[in-house]
């Protein structure tokens, strides 16, 4: 098969990316709670909170349980529940008054677990007060907290400030590394040419790295539009954020200093150069910076990266053939304009 | 034209979700039944950056097998 023998990563890049974006868009989420209404109380005494669930089947499941949990070893069960449609459901608890803690506030989380739904967490959103009355007869749960396995199915975790956002991973987060690919490329292809002088060289490093540059300022984009929906605005003083900005601007300099210099030779060496320093300050200003600070951004000071509960092994099914596919579309795409500027420059080849 | 198996690999991966889908509610459809108007407007855009570059690859092929220097 001669096709397959020349154009097989185009084929692969496109049948992936069509994977990605119809597998990753249609997979439902797993249960969450978007809403406890009310979600303060005060301790010793009883409490009916009514709960919001998304994707949940509060009437079609008949085990629901509900906990409130304040650390790992103190933690209510629920009295009695009620269920009002699929998604409303409501629990009666008595918290005692005898609080673990020095102060004299804090935030418990909600713990709800069915078999059809698996457990789904509204993680340290109640808060609670320690109250002056006395002898409230409430009493902690000796049982622990049983939950049911959480990875029946094929369903995407659920996270309250993501919910259905944490589909972009497969479309912002990929985009990055297959720019970080596409300039490693790049980067080869100047030290070889720097190492050895043949124009070919030169022209698939600057290839390489047009399509690596406007593959930043879509990751830059797209992270700007999953900022708005999560963070609320789209751009914000963060760490990460800005060394990212510089760094995509390093790159921008890079088709500045390829315009300014006429002589083709010139040219080829200078920005070849630059393109080594470029890369080089990429590493310190996207991974090294960012980590030793805090950041809002995931996977940096302070915030564990995706992975734990947010990056399981269903995400990555479809995370990494989108890798895959987006470093292989962005190959192809400056393979055709090497191949261009091969029959434009064939004097200096 | 092409192996049999790959239509059966592309068939099981795109028909895969929708054996999920359906032990899903509809209350899950109501946030997601404008999603599969969302999945086909993406895969049309997507599928027509793909047509252009298969037709720019194959004019550029065109040039490098001519005489003429471009």
């Amino acid at each position: 098969m001669d096709i397959l023998k020349n154009h097989w990563y185009k084929i692969l890049a496109v049948l992936l990316i069509l994977y990605v974006l119809i597998v990753g868009m249609i997979t439902p989420l797993k249960t969450g709670i978007t809403n406890v209404a009310p979600d303060r109380f005060m301790a010793g005494q009883g409490l009916k909170i009514s709960v919001t669930g998304y994707n949940s089947h509060y009437q079609s499941s008949d085990d629901y349980q509900a906990w409130i949990k304040f650390d790992s070893t103190h933690h209510v069960a629920a009295n009695n529940m009620q269920v009002i449609d699929e998604n409303h459901i409501e629990f009666t608890f008595g918290i005692p008054d005898d609080l673990p803690f020095d102060s004299d506030y804090g935030y418990a989380s909600l713990i709800l677990n069915s078999e059809m739904d698996g457990p789904s967490v509204l993680p340290d959103k109640l808060y609670f007060e320690k109250s002056t009355s006395k002898a409230s007869g409430f009493n902690w749960s000796k049982e622990a907290i049983k939950l049911d396995p959480s990875d029946k199915g094929f369903k995407f975790p659920y996270r309250n400030i993501l919910n259905e956002t944490i589909r972009n991973t497969f479309f912002h987060v990929a985009i990055w590394f297959a720019m970080f690919f596409l300039m490693i490329l790049s980067l080869i292809h100047s030290i070889f040419y720097l190492s050895n002088n043949k124009f070919v060289q030169d022209i698939k490093a600057s290839s390489y790295a047009d399509i690596a540059i406007i593959f930043g300022l879509i990751g830059l984009a797209t992270g700007s539009v999953w900022a708005k929906y999560t963070w609320g605005t789209w751009w914000t003083a963060d760490v990460k954020l800005n060394m990212t900005a510089i760094a995509m601007l390093i790159y921008c300099a890079y088709w500045v200093l390829r315009g300014s210099i006429p002589d083709v030779d010139n040219k080829a060496r200078i920005s070849a150069v630059y393109n080594i320093f470029a890369f080089a300050m990429l590493i310190p200003l996207i991974f090294v910076i960012p980590r030793m600070t805090d950041s809002l951004h995931p996977g940096n000071g302070g915030n564990p990266a995706l992975g734990g509960e947010d990056l399981d092994n269903r995400l990555r099914a479809i995370f990494y053939p989108a890798i895959i596919g987006y470093s292989m579309l962005g190959y192809w795409i400056a393979s055709l304009n090497i191949r261009v500027k091969k029959l434009r420059d064939k004097l200096f080849l | 034209m092409f192996n049999k198996t790959i239509y059966k690999i592309a068939a099981f991966l795109l028909f895969f979700p929708f054996q999920m889908m359906a032990a899903v509610d509809s209350d899950f459809l109501r946030s997601t039944g404008k999603i599969y108007s969302v999945v086909v407007v993406i895969a049309i855009l997507f599928i027509g950056i793909v047509i252009s570059l298969v037709r720019l690859e194959r004019r550029i092929k065109e040039m490098e097998k001519s005489d003429i220097n471009e």
